[in-house]
């Protein structure tokens, strides 16, 4: 039975109730969502679902094109390379490589970031300006720079990717931590807050950071992309994943020597690496849109 | 403005210090014998061998080493290559000019088309318009750099046989180096063939420039975009409006100044993506800057190439993110209102 | 014939819960040379209307009018580009946010002299040094001692009534006819506020501009304007006279404004209730039908879900079903 509202009273939802209900009202914020979880999934159980090893060398199917191609076969989904492996396969075995180490690393970054940016926000003067121009020093340093940085200490692969990505990260997080941190600090409630007695603990915890999620947020789905075309790029430099792997920038690179008549090899993992960072946007723009209302 | 002048300088000098213990940190974990990873030298001769070692003080304790590890790279001795057994700084002044000729093509590219469109996109009433250009955005947000290159290549480069896809000029072209970027070399050229030579690098900067502005197009529209929709609801605008102004007027000389200026502070932000896909970009088009040059470096293991490359990618990216901030106090005077009152 | 000649605007904004109407058949006269006040509570429209009036208007507005008349012409048959040549030249606005409503990029002598209309248009070398020769006399009039000096300083260096002066001198600057005052003196101290309403006066006397003042406040609208409109979650509830309008108000929530206003000679009770409306201004999510005052209002009966119409009883207008009359209408009775 229906139940009949007899007063219009309107609801106060919660914040990420209301969050939620402006990021799901754009269709495209949801479409990206979906894209996200798939990944997420793929990166998970990606391998078990691939019809081949990534390794497997088809020898009768050297550089078949993909399935809707008139030389095509549906065995091969998405075409083969000039090893006979099947595309499609590397790519399920890849996503773990690319999507998934670009999740750890945001991770770990983050976790990194937000506890170095929350202690040099919560700081004042002196101690907090050195840790935050020092950090300033490590952003002026671009990715790919410090990638390579790190790859000519440690030698190529994707262990040392996650180290280099995961370090040309960090400052990014430390940074939009401290700065939101500091503005919060400057407000009214948080006096109001000290002058309740609470110690800076309690103001970090319970005042502070409940205002600090939504940059984080934000910061995180930005880094992800960024993580994920990175790792891509260090994989097609031949600085990242090593050469059978699958990853996608790698694959990319694999490719490269039948580009002119095989360009589903450079195609496809491309398409691939596009559609996921894509995805990745779609998100983070619907959670900025939606949460911009209330941070204004 | 003269205490403001002397903050930034010391902050780029403090950013340059830390810079400077990042990369000889860095140096001191190369798996390679330290006098080599500093001087590039891979079989010294006794003398020369003495001769690194008192350069670098690598007998006393780590703070004079840092020093003479400083004092060294600010004299412009940054060894030389294994590779090319070249001065690495003459490299470094080589490869310089053509990195900076596309990144600032590319730029003025991504600025001439970015903020029209970002303009457009607030504007236009039309939902039609405005969703195209957020999904171009988003999407060219999206793109892998080095994918959208090869793709480039192979459509305009090898199908269409429209635009050379490697280099800077046809090796044809025996252009004398002058200032080191060859949009000016061919000009100040007086050869028989200098237009000819002119159209060709114009050519050829074609496509790594418009490979390399998506990103910042992308960027700029949507930062001039959301400027825009921002300045157009304040009151002034609606003032302006009251006062009768014409609606060109009000949205050229009282909107777009006002919008400009978070664009220019986003700028600063933008350098070291930019400066990442410049280096992709450039080893995608042979483009002899010193992206290329790095990426060579490295699978070459030339630590010193790799040091100085980076060092002086870094130090220019600390200097116009400086200088850009510098820019955005002096053309703003909001920034001013922050002073004023408090000195 | 009344300068602005408005009935039954009704503008209806789009909103994410469907559209709403902000102002339901209002109707208001402005005669020329009058100081006409516009009362209402925030919310209740009022800058809707002045921006109406003056056509600035959003793309989630739907205007629909039967009449609105500037001086004899139609205003709903103008153009975009006529409306445009309308404002600042004929009516001009100043707005509650004095510093906001400055360009905060540009000096105030750059936006004060792109507002001055230019006297002899061939010599353009003389353009600049007669615009400003023109701003200092202006800026002088309006009340601000050193005119020079404001001339070349940025919108934030200026205090918020120096700010609204210069406003209302730039609204001044091409002489229009009406000039709308859109809660000028918010955030301002009483002596300021008294500057700029003085100024206001004088403007109306000595240079015969209309002024339709805007504000919350009774008590000032009452000191300074002839006539009064009384507008209620965007419906109009009376309009007349100032002096008879407070003398015996003809509509049960004028009344009610009336009795708000604190009387200090007479001695109150202690802890006496404050005469007020019950209930609170209806949210534009849920207006209620018919007359919107009706569910505070002391007088409501059934018809009250029916709008009444704008009834007109000698100079004064009123949309009540019940209004308080003065006079008894049949004067045969009290023989």
């Amino acid at each position: 039975m229906g139940r009949t509202k007899l007063y219009l009273d309107d609801d106060i939802p919660s914040h990420s109730k209301r969050v939620w209900r402006l990021f799901a009202a754009k269709p495209q914020a949801l479409i990206g969502l979906w894209g996200v979880v798939i990944l997420l999934l793929l990166s998970c159980f990606g391998p078990y679902i691939a019809p081949y090893a990534a390794e497997y060398q088809d020898q009768s199917a050297l550089l078949m094109p993909p399935s809707w191609s008139n030389q095509g076969a549906v065995s091969h989904f998405l075409g083969t390379d000039d090893l006979g492996r099947d595309i499609f396969s590397r790519l399920l075995h890849g996503a773990q490589y690319t999507f998934g180490v670009a999740l750890l690393v945001v991770i770990s970054a983050l976790f990194a970031g937000v506890i170095i940016g929350s202690i040099s926000g919560m700081m004042r003067g002196l101690k907090s300006s050195i840790l935050g121009h020092l950090l300033d020093a490590l952003l002026s340093i671009p990715s790919l720079l410090m990638a390579i940085l790190v790859v000519a200490v440690t030698g190529p692969g994707l262990s040392n990717v996650f180290w280099a990505v995961g370090i040309s990260l960090t400052p990014q997080f430390v940074r939009s931590i401290h700065q939101t941190v500091h503005d919060e600090l400057q407000k009214e409630y948080v006096t109001a807050a000290t002058l309740d007695g609470a110690n800076p603990l309690q103001i970090f915890w319970y005042v502070i950071m409940p205002n600090v999620w939504d940059t984080v947020i934000i910061q995180t789905t930005l880094a992800m992309s960024a993580a994920i075309l990175d790792i891509a790029a260090l994989g097609f430099l031949n600085l990242g994943a090593q050469a059978p792997m699958p990853e996608w920038g790698s694959m990319i690179m694999q490719g490269l020597d039948n580009f002119l008549f095989a360009p589903w090899t450079v195609t496809i993992p491309g398409i691939s690496i596009l559609l996921s960072v894509l995805a990745v946007n779609l998100v983070g723009d619907g959670l900025r849109s939606a949460l911009a209302p209330m941070r204004n | 403005m003269g205490r403001y002048l002397i903050r930034r300088l010391n902050l780029f000098l403090a950013t340059t210090l830390a810079l400077f213990i990042i990369l000889f940190v860095a140096t001191r974990w190369f798996p390679a014998d330290l006098s080599y990873a500093l001087s590039g030298v891979a079989l010294p001769t006794t003398q020369q061998q003495l001769q690194i070692e008192q350069d670098y003080a690598l007998h006393s304790n780590v703070i004079s080493q840092f020093l003479a590890y400083v004092t060294e790279r600010l004299s412009g001795n940054f060894g030389i290559s294994v590779t090319s057994r070249q001065s690495v700084l003459n490299e470094l002044a080589g490869v310089l000019p053509p990195s900076f000729e596309l990144a600032f093509v590319a730029g003025i590219i991504a600025l001439l088309c970015g903020i029209p469109l970002g303009m457009l996109s607030a504007l236009s009433r039309s939902k039609m318009v405005q969703k195209t250009i957020m999904a171009a955005t988003l999407t060219g947000y999206s793109i892998p750099v080095f994918w959208l290159g090869l793709l480039l290549s192979l459509w305009f480069g090898i199908e269409l046989g429209l635009l050379p896809i490697s280099g800077q000029i046809n090796l044809l072209y025996q252009i004398p180096k002058v200032t080191g970027f060859m949009l000016f070399d061919t000009l100040l050229y007086n050869g028989d063939y200098k237009w000819n030579a002119f159209a060709d690098v114009l050519a050829h900067i074609i496509l790594p420039a418009c490979t390399l502005a998506v990103l910042p197009f992308t960027v700029v529209v949507r930062i001039t975009r959301a400027a825009m929709l921002n300045v157009m609801n304040q009151t002034y605008i609606r003032a302006a409006e009251a006062r009768g102004l014409p609606y060109h007027t009000i949205v050229l000389k009282h909107a777009l100044p006002n919008a400009l200026i978070p664009l220019l502070k986003h700028l600063g932000l933008m350098l070291g993506p930019f400066a990442s896909y410049a280096i992709v970009v450039e080893v995608i088009f042979s483009w002899p800057g010193v992206g290329a040059w790095l990426v060579s470096g490295i699978y070459q293991r030339d630590y010193t190439v790799i040091q100085a490359g980076i060092f002086a990618v870094a130090l220019v990216i600390i200097f116009f993110s400086i200088l850009i901030e510098v820019l955005y106090t002096a053309a703003n005077p909001m920034s001013r209102k922050e002073m004023y009152g408090t000195n | 014939m009344p300068l602005l000649d408005i009935r039954n605007l009704t503008i209806e904004l789009d909103t994410p819960q469907g559209p709403a109407k902000a102002l339901e058949k209002v109707s208001l006269t402005i005669n020329a040379g009058e100081m006409h006040g516009l009362i209402g509570e925030s919310g209740s429209g009022r800058s809707l209307l002045a921006r109406a009036i003056l056509g600035i208007q959003d793309p989630s507005w739907h205007i629909t009018a039967d009449r609105m008349m500037w001086d004899g012409k139609n205003l709903m048959e103008m153009t975009r580009l006529q409306r445009r040549s309308l404002m600042g030249d004929e009516i001009s606005m100043i707005f509650q946010d004095p510093s906001g409503s400055f360009n905060p990029t540009y000096t105030i002598g750059k936006q004060l002299l792109e507002a001055i209309p230019v006297a002899n248009k061939w010599a353009f070398w003389r353009h600049t040094r007669d615009k400003r020769l023109t701003a200092q006399k202006w800026l002088h009039k309006v009340g601000i001692k050193n005119p020079r000096k404001v001339l070349n300083s940025y919108p934030w260096e200026l205090s918020e009534g120096e700010c609204q002066k210069v406003m209302i001198a730039m609204a001044l600057a091409k002489q229009p006819r009406l000039l709308i005052a859109d809660e000028p003196t918010a955030s301002m101290e009483p002596a300021t506020q008294a500057q700029i309403y003085r100024l206001l006066m004088q403007l109306n006397q000595l240079q015969n501009v209309t002024v339709l003042l805007i504000s919350h406040e009774l008590d000032t609208l009452a000191n300074w304007c002839n006539r009064m409109t009384v507008l209620y979650s965007g419906q109009v509830m009376e309009s007349g006279p100032t002096s008879e309008l407070l003398a015996q108000p003809n509509h049960p929530y004028t009344k009610a404004l009336l009795d708000n206003m604190p009387d200090y000679d007479l001695a109150a009770l202690h802890k006496k209730l404050m005469p007020t409306l019950p209930g609170s201004v209806p949210a534009l999510r849920h207006l209620p039908i018919g007359c919107r005052l009706g569910p505070r209002c002391p007088e409501a009966r059934r018809q009250c879900v029916n709008q009444p119409v704008l009834s007109h009883y000698k100079d004064r207008y009123y949309a009540c079903h019940f209004p308080y009359h003065t006079e008894v209408p049949d004067d045969d009775l009290l023989a």
